[in-house]
């Protein structure tokens, strides 16, 4: 029974996504009908998860399934997070197809089915349960980014993200076959007694395992040496589909890398020095690449890459014994919320077939919009780092970890990225501020989406109250 | 005799990783991706026998289960590309570089 409360957030959204699967199928439930199921099918995802994370009727690192899953209080909040993200997106997408063509029903299900695959993810205790969940979360996101199939854009960038993709699941598998050699077992709880036992380094099965997995890990990512894939396939994804991927599929990755090397301090020790020099290099490459970008699609995915390394800072610092993942997941939920808010309002603002995507585009927004490019504002602020947003504390509370497990010197390059970073978050506030418009920025009608925006701005600065233990 | 099925499966998996790597095909490409994954599978069975447990058998089961579904994506998306351009080179597909 127990084992079921814990899954019932994947049996709701595997269960939506079928549920709207079969709705498609109807005359009567069109195109308005559908995204409205869609976003109330990850509203109540949402309210089950949240259900469930406060019911905290059993123990942290409890099995379920026979030690198949494991839920603690970072899996529970992690699921949240992606609901939301889920649900943002959802809206986001509502208010670009009532733009853009391309629109098949099954839209929302991929949606849904790649939230049950995330869900599964950052609860997988077992090597092959998370290979699954990583192909069911992988191969739904793959369809999303090329289901628009008369484009050639979206059909390249598809090509490009599921040849490497399954590039890395198959170096995944491998490093699965290693560890299965060594521990003569996949399941996490029998690698942590046998690693107690015979130690990681001398087991070189195990370190082989361990290195193949990191790989495909890190490639999902988006660190450094394999970050170069990212920019043009959230390029070529449509808004809200990349807007969904740099959030939703971040969260579930970093979730489960950080399960991963919570299986034992030895391991996550013998891969410490190598993580750290990811995080400065994962840095300072997303901070070059995102310099150098005129297209605001293109900035916003190198950005995604120098937060990815802001979150391998908080991997490096995390300590097996003490283990909350506080400060990640508030920098998850932080980066979320100024991500799907950046995406949720280019999905009403850049107009039909996605016209205004160039910093040009959005000059003088604010005299046109000024609501809207307020609430951009905040979302570039938040994701600058500067005080009083939400950002400005998961930046705080990663460097502050990573203070606090010695590691001083990534902690000021951190800083200095973070200083680097403001160059192109700020150059697209000069644009819209002090800039005269020469756009006059109309849009179709919509509700959802400017509301979505403003929730979106008015929580960065609500979540950055909550208390994080570090 | 188990140990030189081990080292066939780490042989197949580099020849694939080769075959991704200097293959300019798309087709050639996403076969190479699975020869990895069977060789892969083949370890998953060969350690089966090694350990006497059934749980590598099942593992090959589920992963060649998931690999038919990547084959699967990976044909869609192959039909589309000829649809686009009538060639299978990937140095063709240049939208997006930069």
């Amino acid at each position: 029974m127990q084992d079921l409360m814990a899954i019932l957030p994947l049996v709701a959204t595997g269960a939506g996504a079928i549920l709207l699967m079969l709705a498609a199928a109807f005359e009567s439930f069109r195109k308005e009908g559908i995204s409205i199921m869609g976003i109330g099918l990850f509203a109540f995802a949402f309210f089950v998860q949240l259900a469930v994370a406060n019911s905290g009727s059993f123990a942290p690192y409890s099995g379920v399934l026979n030690g198949m899953l494991a839920t603690s209080t970072f899996t529970k909040v992690a699921g949240l997070i992606i609901l939301a993200c889920g649900f943002f997106s959802a809206i986001a997408a509502q208010a670009y197809f009532t733009q853009n063509k391309g629109f098949v029903l099954e839209f929302y299900c991929l949606m849904l089915f790649a939230a049950c695959g995330m869900l599964l993810l950052t609860m997988a205790a077992e090597l092959i349960t998370l290979f699954i969940a990583l192909e069911i979360m992988s191969l739904a996101i793959y369809a999303l980014v090329g289901y628009d199939r008369k484009s050639v854009r979206r059909s390249e960038a598809v090509l490009k993200y599921l040849m490497l993709g399954a590039f890395a699941g198959a170096f995944y598998i491998m490093g699965t076959v290693f560890i299965y050699a060594g521990a003569k077992s996949t399941s996490f709880r029998v690698i942590t007694d046998v690693i107690a036992t015979t130690g990681f380094l001398s087991n070189p099965p195990l370190v082989g395992g361990a290195f193949l997995i990191l790989f495909a890990f890190l490639f999902k990512a988006a660190a450094f040496p394999f970050h170069a894939w990212v920019v043009d396939v959230y390029d070529g994804a449509p808004l809200p589909v990349t807007g969904f991927m740099a959030t939703a599929v971040k969260t579930a990755v970093f979730a489960v890398l950080a399960n991963f090397l919570m299986i034992s301090s030895d391991l996550q020790a013998a891969w410490v020095d190598y993580l750290f020099y990811i995080a400065v290099f994962t840095m300072f490459a997303g901070n070059l690449i995102a310099i150098a970008q005129n297209n605001l699609k293109r900035m916003l995915a190198a950005s995604g890459i120098v937060h990815s390394g802001y979150l391998i800072i908080a991997l490096v610092a995390i300590q097996a014994k003490t283990f909350t993942g506080g400060a990640m997941l508030f920098y998850l939920a932080a980066y979320a919320l100024a991500t799907l808010g950046i995406f949720a309002a280019l999905s009403y603002l850049a107009g039909e077939e996605e016209r205004r995507v160039s910093f040009d585009d959005f000059k003088g927004l604010a005299r046109v919009r000024p609501y809207s490019a307020a609430c951009i504002s905040i979302f570039l602020l938040s994701m600058a780092g500067i005080p009083p947003t939400a950002g400005f504390m998961g930046k705080f509370y990663i460097i502050a970890s990573a203070f606090q497990a010695g590691h001083v010197s990534l902690a000021i390059l951190g800083i200095v990225s973070s200083i680097l970073s403001m160059w192109y978050y700020l150059r697209l506030i000069v644009l819209m501020y002090f800039r005269e418009p020469e756009d006059r920025f109309e849009v179709a009608e919509m509700t959802l989406a400017p509301l979505g925006t403003i929730i979106l701005a008015i929580c960065v600065f609500a979540i950055s109250f909550y208390p994080v233990v570090l | 005799m188990i140990e030189h099925y081990l080292f066939l499966s780490v042989i197949l998996f580099c020849l694939g990783i080769l075959g991704v790597i200097s293959r300019r095909n798309v087709f050639i490409v996403f076969m190479a991706i699975e020869l990895m994954l069977n060789a892969a599978n083949l370890g998953f069975v060969a350690l089966a026998r090694l350990h006497v447990s059934m749980d590598g058998h099942v593992l090959a089961m589920l992963v060649m289960a998931v690999a038919a579904a990547e084959a699967a994506l990976a044909l869609a998306v192959v039909i589309l590309l000829h649809k686009h351009k009538g060639k299978l080179d990937t140095n063709i597909f240049s939208l997006l570089r930069g």
